[in-house]
């Protein structure tokens, strides 16, 4: 099978990938207009439009970008309905866009119920499309059941979230329901963004670092203790919410025990995540990791202080440390690499059946040939040639220090280091955004010459080829 | 270090043009040719016609497509050279020890 020929065109993933880097652009250039949202109240309308801006327009974008090529890469089949795809991306974008917006102006219901609606379907059909494919060839190994399972997460936290709007526009769906955000988080938070980065990552750093990685039961532990953390935490609230009474008392011990069971399975599952990069690290061939790699790996220092945030009791910032800094370094790092890869392949997309080829009569070394001429191709770049160098510790600095202004501001309303926060983060996104660009640019260039220059293609000045 | 199996059959190029020439042709993401990383297994040329049995340092890459299609232009652009036929296999896979110490210095061993 050959995943390489049969992926859908790599334009469409890269830009998602570009369109996600601008969406990260955007959403710091909100904070930087309005630094104070960080010391608000965690259910403030614009802290929300400002958390669902990053994670649906940045991280779940590049994410569904990722999606039209990782699982032909990670599962060694063709993808399944490859323009399907379009039409995914494009309902995502506008879903997305919709629902921050609602959430920006003032929680309008109608916004959130159609981009709420959109996403959902988005994420459906992404998820439909994964499913069908890994049925081509079902996946054994544990990065690819991984990705997998972070995407059914991604669709039951976007389910979650339509509930969550459905009881604000029926307030009396509250009543069976409930407003509980936290299932919404967790299963976000945990299932698709920890779970999805570690399935991902694991097949990624293999593959950029040159490691061959370890025993796979690492992943597949962590993601039972991933289950098995939003599980107690639904059942907790469950307990809490069922039982009154008499017994009221003791359903509310037992809903603290599973509590601090879901934090011990989170804590247990991080733990392991952190492991295996440090031991995929330490199994790795190529010493000298990029520094979109690095950006990747140093992603990993903020789950323990997300941890730390946790068990003293500071939920919000600790959700900032590990959306901002776990999650936002991860893809940002990965995104650069996997930006580069599919660019490359667009523009050096091969012009003629590779498996058996021919010489056309007269071309160039042929017994015909001793009055031809013909430009060879210029040698197509490396990835690294790629990339502007200089923008790489912007980014990673910029937005490392940003997530740990970000979490000082929280933790002690600090409006200075909201500012800083801000300024920092809008630094990162926008060395980020200018190399995603440098990259596409880039490519074009050298792809423009590479097939001008393409054996076959009549030269200039009178040259005869092929 | 991958040992290329080289097979000649009145070959209208030399085998040592075909191992140079495919020394032209990089993994762009290590930045590494083809030879050093020792993905070339087998080369047989029998006439006019070149065949090469390589693989790759993953299964499903992306680039499968692309350095397959770089090795062809860059055989079919040997004077002599009629047909190339490329054949990615998984078997033996690639593994580290595979590299030339060329190589291994060049990804910072």
């Amino acid at each position: 099978m050959n995943a390489g020929r049969d992926a859908v065109r790599p334009l469409l993933p890269a830009s998602a990938i570009v369109a996600g880097a601008a969406a990260l652009f955007a959403t710091t250039l909100f904070l930087l207009a309005q630094p104070a949202v960080l010391t608000q109240h965690v259910g403030s309308p614009r802290l929300i439009a400002l958390t669902h801006g990053f994670t649906l327009g940045f991280v779940t974008l590049v994410y569904l970008g990722t999606l039209q090529q990782l699982p032909a890469v990670m599962f060694v089949t063709r993808l399944v309905w490859p323009r399907l795809g379009y039409a995914t991306l494009a309902t995502f974008a506008a879903g997305a866009a919709v629902l921050v917006f609602g959430f920006g102006s003032g929680m309008r219901t109608v916004l959130l119920a159609t981009g709420g609606t959109l996403v959902c379907l988005a994420l459906g059909l992404a998820l439909l499309q994964l499913l069908l494919t890994a049925r081509t060839r079902p996946p054994r190994d544990a990065a690819s059941r991984a990705l997998i399972t972070a995407v059914v997460y991604l669709f039951v936290t976007v389910v979650l979230g339509l509930a969550l709007a459905a009881v604000r526009a029926r307030p009396a769906l509250a009543g069976t329901l409930g407003y509980d955000a936290s299932f919404h988080q967790y299963v976000g938070l945990l299932g698709a963004f920890l779970l999805g980065i570690a399935g991902a990552g694991q097949k990624l750093l293999s593959m950029f670092a040159l490691s061959k990685g370890g025993p796979a039961w690492r992943l597949r532990v962590m993601a039972y203790l991933v289950h098995a953390s939003v599980l107690s935490l639904v059942l907790g609230a469950v307990v809490q919410r069922t039982v009154a009474g008499n017994a009221a008392s003791n359903a509310a011990s037992a809903g603290a025990w599973l509590s601090s069971l879901a934090v011990l399975a989170l804590a247990g599952a991080a733990a392991l995540q952190v492991w295996e990069v440090f031991a995929l690290l330490a199994r790795r061939l190529r010493k000298r990791l990029e520094a979109p790699v690095r950006r990747y790996v140093i992603a990993h220092a903020f789950l323990p202080v997300s941890g730390v945030l946790v068990l003293v009791g500071q939920r919000e910032a600790a959700t900032a440390a590990f959306l901002l800094g776990f999650v936002g370094l991860a893809v940002s790092g990965m995104l650069v690499k996997i930006l580069s890869f599919l660019t490359w392949t667009a523009a050096y997309a091969p012009p003629f059946a590779p498996h058996s080829a021919q010489r056309a009569a007269g071309a160039p070394g042929g017994p015909s040939t001793t009055t031809t001429t013909a430009r060879q191709p210029p040698p197509p770049p490396l990835l690294r040639d790629l990339l502007r160098p200089e923008l790489e510790p912007v980014t990673t600095w910029g937005l490392a220090g940003g997530t740990v202004a970000a979490v000082v501001a929280m933790l002690g309303a600090w409006p200075p280091a909201a500012t800083g926060a801000a300024l920092l983060l809008a630094v990162g996104a926008l060395a980020q955004v200018a190399q995603v660009v440098h990259i596409v640019i880039a490519v074009s260039r050298a792809g423009r010459t590479h097939r001008g220059a393409r054996p076959g293609r009549p030269a200039p000045h009178g040259g005869v080829t092929s | 270090m991958t040992e290329t199996v080289i097979t000649e059959l009145n070959p209208a190029v030399a085998a040592s043009e075909v191992l140079e020439a495919l020394g032209s042709v990089y993994d762009p993401e290590l930045g590494v040719d083809v030879v050093n990383l020792g993905m070339v297994y087998a080369v047989s040329i029998a006439g006019s016609a070149v065949s090469v049995e390589m693989t790759l340092t993953t299964p499903g890459c992306p680039l499968h497509a692309t350095i397959e299609t770089h090795v062809t232009q860059t055989l079919l652009g040997l004077r002599g050279v009629q047909a190339v036929d490329v054949q990615i296999v998984w078997d033996p896979p690639w593994t580290p020890s595979s590299m030339s110490p060329v190589a291994k210095r060049a990804l910072g061993f």
